[in-house]
């Protein structure tokens, strides 16, 4: 698949060569572009808030809330600060998958799913590269003018993990329940429960393509997609009979990857 | 409307300019500076100066001496190429020299600068119009969206995009590649017909880590794969822009928005790739995927169109297509006839004379691979366990789609 997806990209950007080159040959490039920058954002610090949604959830979901300091050395370069807490929970797949790998027995050796991880605390230092300004015509008279940039940074962030597969209290079997609700049906009665459970900070890396839309002289609208990045980390070669027994089994994974959050962000920037 | 306002904003700056010229050092006039884009710098009054906007530019220097000569009018561009938000067309009233050389002498109303420092606009770089403004004086703050500079209408536009991949991806992975033909009836309207191959369609890893690890696997409705697929439909263009990079290149572009219907056809993995050893030697017998017909076809999507001269474009477009699926036959075969098989295998029999229905592709789940050894009559279970509760969902395939195209 890489190999494919690496000729893809050489073919694409042959192809992509060839009409700028063409297009400057002819002449339809006009080296005075849009010169004169109604927004000017360097020397001016930037305060952001920001939501991010998940673009797409297989068994966690993430909703991120942060807030970013920025100081734009140049028009087209800034460094930024971010931090923030994401709201996580299992997805109802996941949760599918917990009820009913409770009653099946048949398998008693087994591994770790992947990417359970849920980022909570984080906080990241990055870079953004804004070599692309341009305005559109949102009606005929309004014309909107924008940056496209490209954001890279890193830190650390808080992780907490909740395996769907080690209970170490079936309570329920056939029901597959793992906690202490007051009734099979009734989920939200639970106040515990007893899935095995993690924690850890880990580097966290961040990196962004997004466009920040200028309102007036300090404010801004950005819209990004947004992905994190840390390390996964999981247990192979669990035994059933141990980990319902509450004892710990299994070892680390050899080699456990890469988690992506890929975030759609919505954010809004006042700039002083 | 854009006359009114221009108007009208022009009388608003009236006071303004009055009390720039009676309380302050007065200002060069900038060409082209009446339309509502466009902002001259407030009077910098060195005892009081005004709160600054973060849009306006140093003021300019201020000479102690007036132009010897009054300022010669650049070259405007021909009207098409005018300012589109609202700077007028003609050709600005008074603008700078086009020469380096300085003015032979002043007009009565010139602007008389009060400083020693020279204006900065005497050069004749910052005096040139560039499509008609004054993109280069740094006393004026131009910011224009021009009139298209390709017209569209009536035009055909041929979309190759090699590399369309899947990004929402859970139980399938798909990439391909797609062609499309546009014809542009109006500026912002075009009908669209298009094809696209998936030449890798397969279960996603999640998917078989499910299985691998917990014994479950998405519904056969929900990891349906789409081996093809062709559409009709609209492609609309409601906004247009421009942008510059590192403020050296301008590429005019535009938002599409695309919307269609079609038919698409399905696969179903049946089996993944396994090893098949027979008489001590091991077969790697590829993946087997179940044909499970044609599907109704929807079709939206957005992106960019970014335009490189008058023939050719780039476009960045992140489409859904989006289809029904209901698996109730694999191969042609429906429940009963993987019954029917199935016994049949079971039992050691020949196939021929099973009361089957007239769509079982009966010779896909019989015989040997002369290459791997491999049973297909194997496959039957793995066949019927797909059709055994029928599924259906309505799927999105959501890709990106990066191409270029031909205009003609």
């Amino acid at each position: 698949m890489n190999a494919r997806t690496l000729r893809v990209f050489a073919a694409l950007c042959i192809s992509l060569t060839a009409l700028g080159a063409a297009a400057q040959e002819d002449g339809v490039l006009d080296s005075a572009v849009v010169r004169n920058r109604l927004y000017k954002p360097a020397g001016h610090p930037e305060l952001s808030l920001s939501v991010g949604l998940p673009v797409q959830t297989h068994l966690t979901a993430h909703y991120f809330f942060n807030v970013g300091l920025a100081y734009n050395l140049f028009d087209t370069f800034a460094l930024e600060a971010r931090a923030g807490y994401a709201a996580s929970r299992h997805t109802g797949l996941a949760r599918s998958i917990s009820e009913s790998f409770l009653d099946r027995e048949d398998k008693r050796v087994t591994d770790e799913l992947e990417d359970l991880w849920q980022l909570n605390l984080h906080g990241v230092i990055g870079a953004r590269w804004a070599p692309i300004y341009g305005k559109i015509s949102l009606v005929a008279d309004i014309p909107v003018h924008f940056q496209t940039y490209l954001w890279a940074g890193g830190g650390f962030g808080n992780l907490k993990r909740e395996s769907v597969i080690q209970c170490t209290q079936v309570v329920d079997r056939a029901a597959g329940v793992c906690d202490n609700r007051t009734a099979v049906d009734d989920r939200g009665s639970a106040t515990e429960n007893y899935w095995v459970k993690e924690s850890r900070v880990a580097p966290v890396v961040s990196a962004a393509l997004g466009f920040r839309f200028f309102v007036q002289e300090k404010h801004g609208v950005r819209l990004e997609l947004r992905d994190w990045i840390f390390k996964d980390s999981y247990r192979v070669n669990l035994l059933r009979d141990d980990w319902e027994a509450g004892n710990p089994t299994g070892e680390p994974a050899g080699s456990p990857g890469l988690t992506h959050l890929v975030q759609f962000d919505l954010g809004y920037t006042y700039s002083f | 409307m854009r006359p009114f306002r221009s108007i009208a904003l022009l009388v608003a700056a009236v006071p303004a300019l009055a009390f720039a010229q009676g309380a302050a050092p007065a200002q060069p006039t900038a060409p082209g500076s009446s339309g509502p884009e466009t902002t001259a710098p407030a009077s910098p009054s060195p005892a009081d100066p005004p709160e600054r906007s973060r849009t306006q530019r140093d003021a300019p220097a201020v000479p102690q001496t007036a132009p010897d000569a009054p300022a010669q009018v650049a070259p405007a561009r021909p009207p098409e190429e005018d300012d589109a938000e609202g700077t007028p067309s003609q050709p600005p009233a008074s603008t700078g020299p086009t020469s380096g050389t300085a003015p032979a002498s002043a007009p009565g109303d010139a602007p008389v600068l009060d400083s020693g420092e020279a204006p900065r606009t005497t050069d004749a770089q910052q005096q040139r119009l560039v499509n008609g403004a004054p993109l280069y004086n740094p006393n004026v703050n131009v910011h224009i969206v021009q009139k298209k500079r390709f017209a569209d209408e009536g035009k055909h536009e041929l979309v190759l995009y090699p590399g369309v991949v899947q990004v929402n991806g859970k139980f399938t992975n798909h990439a391909g590649t797609a062609l499309h033909y546009v014809y542009h009836l109006q500026e912002n309207f075009a009908l669209q017909v298009g094809g696209q191959y998936n030449w890798y369609s397969d279960e996603s890893d999640f998917n078989l880590e499910l299985i691998d690890k917990v014994r479950e696997q998405a519904q056969a409705a929900s990891s349906l794969l789409l081996q093809w697929g062709a559409h009709a439909g609209v492609e609309v263009t409601p906004l247009y822009g421009k942008f510059a990079f590192f403020n050296n290149s301008l590429a005019q572009f535009s938002l599409v928005l695309s919307g269609g219907a079609g038919v698409g056809k399905t696969r179903h993995l049946i089996r993944p790739e396994v090893a098949n050893e027979v008489d001590g030697q091991t077969y790697q017998v590829p993946a087997r995927f179940g044909d499970t017909g044609n599907k109704f076809l929807g079709e939206v999507g957005g992106g960019f169109r970014v335009q490189f001269g008058e023939s050719y474009a780039i476009r960045l477009e992140v489409r859904d297509l989006i289809y029904t699926a209901r698996v109730d036959k694999v191969d042609g075969c429906n429940l009963a006839d993987f019954e029917s098989l199935e016994a049949a295998r079971a039992a050691n029999q020949p196939f021929e004379g099973l009361n089957l229905s007239g769509s079982c592709k009966v010779a896909k789940f019989d015989g040997v691979d002369p290459e791997t050894k491999k049973n297909y009559r194997e496959d039957i279970i793995l066949g019927r366990d797909l059709v055994a509760e029928p599924s259906s969902d309505v799927l999105n395939n959501v890709s990106f789609y990066a191409g270029f195209s031909v205009l003609f």
